[in-house]
């Protein structure tokens, strides 16, 4: 879970944060965590109920076309996503004065590393190391010095309300959501369920660990914003204004050289984890849905798609950042609303999947778990499609 | 004949499972799974839902690419 603060994910928090101040955002991010541990909770069961992917079962149980669907889906998105994840660790890098070159490398480099033990628990043991480090964002937050009277303010009223541009409202309100409950983190949650090996009798402790994964990630997340929000009060910010090393540099004048410095890290450490995990989804995703091995647990040479799609994809994305004068922010935020907008389709086969008795038996959804994962499915379709007809409409100069 | 009742049977299996080692499950993974037969209805949610997603995702990235030239 912790997976999920990614890159693109902190630098859209810390962007409302830095546009909107304390506010209902806070209390949202939380909100969307909780969103993401239902979607996850699923995603974990049905992997240790039915020991196959999210691809390999859609592939199966509903034909080839909607298996391929959804692995074009997650492929698509996912390189975006990626790209935005070596954008993070660039922007992290470029406050200590490195170039985008080292970015690619490190990046491609971590990944081909924690391929090369053969395991899968050698490869979870690495990704979580370099997770303990998003606390980073939280140890900002505190030295940011923030109102931690209107912090606690926020987190029970949902206010201030967020004023201003109703698009740039919508495009932080699609991306907070896309940050969170994301395809990538469905394929990814059930395929290493299956991988780690987890069973109906680990059923349990699979729950404890999504839920107290994502408390953690919801902490860290409210962190950034927090931190982010340090930008409001120094004369706010605008969205578009933040691009490239522009956030660590802005809290380092605003609240201090360590602040800069921890948020830095920050986005280095969590674009490092999220290369590992949306690499690994895609490899796992290109396999199932072909019905070839995937597994860290596979020799290369006995799960070469899986080995292969996954450093190919982390090359691609690396390659791609270090295009000259590509818009860094604007990547970043543009692949979160992306995936919250694809996520619907990915969210209904899970519930179908979950509801399925055929291959769940008694560990079908309950009622409360179907009410909340139906509600998600429409508040996440109106969110992504609110943003994404509003900015076209605007864009073609249909409406004002 | 008595009919065997479903539900203790799927328990049945259930304690079967959990007696079972790992490896043994993850060969589970090669036994097809049988498809899913779906409604007409279901088969046009499905579908419907699928083009609206495609149709706002090409709406976003016109915007995005605009906006990279605007």
């Amino acid at each position: 879970m912790l997976g999920e603060n990614d890159g693109p994910s902190m630098i859209s928090y810390a962007t409302t944060g830095a546009t909107y101040g304390l506010g209902f955002f806070l209390p949202f991010i939380v909100l969307t965590f909780a969103m993401a541990i239902v979607c996850q909770e699923m995603c974990m069961r049905i992997g240790a109920v039915t020991h196959r992917g999210y691809g390999q079962l859609v592939l199966q149980r509903f034909g080839p076309l909607w298996g391929w669907f959804a692995a074009g889906d997650l492929l698509f998105t996912n390189l975006v996503t990626l790209i935005a994840e070596f954008v993070s660790i660039r922007v992290g890098l470029a406050y200590f004065h490195l170039g985008p070159g080292v970015a690619a490398v490190l990046g491609v480099v971590l990944v081909l590393f924690t391929l090369s033990g053969g395991r899968y628990w050698r490869w979870e043991r690495i990704a979580l190391g370099l997770a303990i480090f998003n606390g980073l964002f939280l140890v900002a937050a505190v030295l940011a010095g923030p109102d931690w009277g209107a912090v606690g303010h926020a987190m029970v009223t949902f206010s201030p309300l967020p004023h201003g541009s109703l698009n740039t409202l919508l495009l932080l309100l699609a991306s907070t959501i896309g940050a969170t409950v994301t395809p990538w983190m469905v394929f990814f949650q059930q395929s290493a369920s299956v991988d780690k090996g987890l069973t109906p009798a680990d059923v349990r402790h699979g729950r404890i660990d999504t839920v107290a994964g994502g408390a953690l990630a919801a902490m860290f997340g409210c962190g950034a914003l927090i931190a982010g929000a340090v930008l409001a009060r120094h004369g706010g910010a605008s969205v578009n204004g933040l691009g490239g090393a522009g956030f660590p540099a802005a809290l380092r004048s605003a609240a201090g050289g360590t602040v800069g410095t921890l948020f830095a890290l920050g986005l280095i450490e969590a674009g490092a984890v999220a290369v590992l995990t949306i690499s690994a989804s895609t490899g796992y995703a290109a396999s199932e849905c072909v019905g070839r091995a995937a597994s860290f647990n596979n020799s290369p040479r006995n799960a070469m798609l899986f080995y292969g799609a996954t450093i190919a994809v982390a090359l691609t994305a690396g390659a791609i950042i270090l295009i000259p004068g590509a818009p860094l922010l604007s990547i970043a935020l543009n692949a979160n609303v992306l995936a919250t907008v694809l996520l619907p389709v990915t969210l209904v086969f899970v519930i179908m999947l979950a509801n399925d008795r055929a291959l769940m038996g008694s560990r079908v959804n309950g009622r409360a778990a179907n009410v909340a994962a139906v509600a998600i499915v429409a508040f996440v379709s109106l969110c992504g499609s609110a943003y994404g007809i509003e900015s076209f409409l605007q864009t073609v100069h249909l409406i004002g | 004949m008595i009919q065997p009742d479903p539900e203790a049977a799927r328990e049945h299996d259930e304690e079967l499972i959990e007696f079972l080692e790992r490896d043994q499950l993850v060969s589970d993974r090669s036994r097809p799974v049988k498809r899913a037969d779906l409604g007409p209805r279901t088969r046009a949610a499905l579908w419907g839902l699928r083009v609206f997603v495609l149709v706002v995702g090409a709406m976003v990235i016109y915007t995005f690419v605009a906006q990279l030239h605007g």
